[in-house]
């Protein structure tokens, strides 16, 4: 698409993909378990979150955490401790879990009542010199379809999320393109 | 006759200079009439501190001179009872020489006692300066049906003009329009008719959207008041949003409910606070004047209902260092607090902070802090400002939303309707409590607004304690948002009552020295 920005930051503004944005404002509102991982209390929280039913430990598995059944007992025991490797797997697949299990629930609220309301907080120019400096106005839209835009992100699938974004952008109109990068994204669900 | 209206017009231009009220008296209507000297200016195409020079040392001249007569005579007609008790020595500053003594007169209470019954019934005003009655052309104290004339045939010196009302003489409509026409602007008989500026304008004010609430509610649950209440609880928060949502149709500014909000707003941890400090009150004094005392204790109404007025930065906040308050700004500043010397009489306006140095206060409390500091009061250095997040601000963006609000809680005093006064308490302390990231309000994230708000609040229970300290009484306690403790005859200084400008008592106990207090 012509409007996509080919080498974003080169005059210094800053800001990050919307889709990445989109992203992370939908895991603020997936909510889940904010203690960390590397704590125990963090990790055990987890542990039981991915071993509680046959089908968490299936998605779990599915999600990346190939470990032996034995394996998980002794975590949940206490008579080991996982490695460092472990536990980044342990919060991936606890992270995708939790997508998946919220993604339903989330996408009725969003789709509810003719969509949600999504704010669009520009690129950061600060750092621009100023002839170089462009209007970049704080937008508004109404969201109305977020089927893709939540099955992508729960999926974990980025650059689907991105393509499903930049086809809800166009709506925008002619100057879509200076929204590809943003500030914040911001919507309620 | 084009010759002649030429010279008329001429002659109309260099006649005598309108009078104009003393300019102690021109303060004194603008502000009764609740106008400010920027509405006044506006209105007559100059700045605003030419207005204050006009009410302090100056005159003005030519045609301004005309207009701004026109305001206060339009000003003065509506307060007229007041103007009356007033002497106005400058009154009567006609070059013209007065032929008629009594003229001069005109504005004097016995003038007017005496005519007010000659006017029959008519639209009779007294003037706070004279003008040409529209029938001899002399200065008259009066107006009837919009037109400045004589009540008293005798003094007037047209033979033609019998009575008071309007006249409907010939040789009387070129004088009309001669006299009164160029000088005075376009309307000149409409003047005191309606209001004219903005500050006379209704608010458009939103549906009925609380009173519709509580009677479906009240439907709903046939007449069952506990449960209507419990159920009104429940939804005051969407409802709230709802209404102001409704309060914001067609309103300058947008509502940016999810900014990006900087680290220092956002909490540290779970249950953890943020860095913003909010200035809460928590003061006890520590030593009462010597004696037994009978301590009060106040409670301000509303008070975070008041405090939706405070400026509300409207967008993403931006970082700036170093630089001066912009008062067009608002948002949270890291600030070093000046030294407090008044803890012995008077709180201190931070708040009850233990430990020193820098901290991040909000804009209420900075502007607090700046004002204190100024020559008004002199009560502090002012602080020292060294980071800032603010944006553009304005004080109207909730204004719309609290006055629906308050409209709404004094309607339901005066009816004694408990049902709408918990739905609207509950309505405006649930709005500002989950503003911030609250999970009960996804709709709005602006936890600087809640700390604005809330700051707002406490400033507001601080001025209260430095009236009451100014007004000679002893403020024994500031506590929270809305508690304050007094000794003294506090009926003089704060009306009693449960509208939002009024306080109510919570409590009184006696009090003496040495044992702090006893309930």
């Amino acid at each position: 698409m012509p409007q996509k920005n080919i080498d974003f930051g080169k005059y210094g503004a800053r800001g990050l993909k919307g889709s990445e944005a989109v992203a992370r404002k939908l895991d603020e509102l997936a909510g889940g378990i904010t203690t960390p991982v590397t704590a125990r209390r963090g990790l055990m929280a987890r542990l039981h979150y991915l071993t509680r039913t046959a089908h968490a430990r299936r998605a779990a598995r599915d999600a990346g955490l190939t470990v032996t059944d034995r394996t998980l007992k002794a975590w949940l025991d206490g008579g080991r401790r996982p490695s460092k490797a472990s536990l980044d797997r342990i919060e991936q697949a606890y992270r995708s879990v939790r997508r998946q299990n919220v993604a339903r629930h989330l996408l009725r609220r969003l789709n509810a009542s003719g969509g949600t309301r999504v704010e669009i907080h520009p690129l950061n120019q600060s750092q621009v010199p100023r002839p170089l400096q462009r209007v970049v106005e704080y937008r508004t839209m109404n969201v109305r379809r977020w089927d893709r835009i939540v099955a992508a992100w729960a999926a974990g699938d980025y650059q689907g999320l991105d393509d499903a974004w930049t086809d809800t952008i166009v709506d925008l109109g002619s100057q879509w393109g200076q929204y590809e990068y943003v500030t914040n994204v911001g919507f309620a669900a | 006759m084009g010759d002649f209206d030429a010279i008329d017009s001429l002659l109309a231009a260099v006649g005598p200079e309108a009078g104009l009220p003393a300019r102690g008296v021109r303060r004194e209507l603008r502000e009764q009439a609740r106008l400010s000297k920027a509405q006044v200016a506006r209105a007559l195409g100059v700045s605003p501190s030419t207005v204050a020079g006009w009410e302090d040392t100056r005159d003005p001249s030519g045609e301004i001179r005309t207009r701004y007569a026109y305001l206060l005579d339009g000003l003065a007609a509506k307060f007229a009872v007041e103007v009356q008790e007033k002497p106005e020595p400058e009154a009567v500053q006609e070059p013209e020489p007065v032929q008629e003594p009594a003229a001069a007169d005109d504005a004097s209470p016995a003038y007017d006692a005496s005519t007010a019954g000659a006017g029959e019934g008519d639209d009779v005003e007294s003037l706070a300066v004279p003008e040409p009655c529209v029938l001899c052309g002399q200065p008259a104290g009066s107006r009837v049906a919009g037109f400045a004339q004589h009540l008293d045939p005798a003094d007037c010196h047209t033979v033609t003009a019998p009575g008071p009302g309007p006249a409907p003489a010939s040789e009387a409509a070129e004088p009309v329009a001669r006299q009164e026409g160029p000088p005075r602007g376009p309307r000149p008989s409409g003047r005191s008719q309606g209001p004219a500026g903005r500050a006379f304008q209704e608010p458009s004010g939103p549906a009925d959207l609380i009173g519709q609430a509580v009677r479906a509610a009240l439907a709903e649950h046939e007449g069952d008041m506990e449960a209507a209440t419990a159920a009104l609880l429940k939804r005051a928060i969407p409802d709230a949003m709802r209404l102001l949502d409704e309060t914001r149709k067609g309103a300058r500014y947008d509502i940016v409910a999810h900014p990006w909000i900087p680290d220092i707003l956002k909490k540290q941890t779970s249950r953890g606070a943020d860095q913003i400090w909010e200035a809460r009150p928590k003061w006890t004094r520590h030593e009462l004047p010597p004696g037994r005392h009978e301590v009060t204790a106040l409670d301000i109404n509303g008070a975070y209902l008041s405090a939706l007025k405070t400026h509300l930065p409207l967008g993403q906040l931006e970082h700036s260092a170093g630089l001066a308050h912009d008062r067009r700004r608002a948002g949270v500043h890291l600030i070093t607090p000046p030294a407090w010397e008044h803890e012995a009489v008077l709180p201190n306006p931070i708040g009850q902070r233990d430990e020193p140095g820098p901290l991040w206060v909000t804009e209420p409390t900075l502007r607090l802090l700046l004002r204190l500091s100024g020559p008004k009061y002199g009560l502090c250095a002012p602080p020292e400002i060294h980071e800032s997040y603010t944006s553009g601000a304005t004080e109207n963006l909730l204004e719309k939303f609290r006055v629906a609000l308050k409209d709404a809680r004094d309607a339901a005093i005066t009816e004694n309707d408990e049902v709408t006064l918990e739905y609207v308490k509950a309505m405006y302390s649930k709005f500002v409590s989950t503003m911030g990231e609250s999970n009960y309000n996804r709709e709005l994230y602006r936890p600087d607004w809640m700390h604005i708000i809330r700051s707002q609040a406490f400033a507001n229970l601080w001025m209260k304690a430095l009236k009451a300290h100014d007004e000679g009484l002893a403020v024994v306690r500031a506590m929270g948002t809305d508690e304050l403790h007094v000794i003294g005859d506090w009926r003089r200084v704060f009306a009693e009552g449960r509208g939002v400008t009024e306080v109510k008592v919570k409590d009184a106990y006696t009090a003496a020295i040495g044992t702090g207090e006893e309930e």
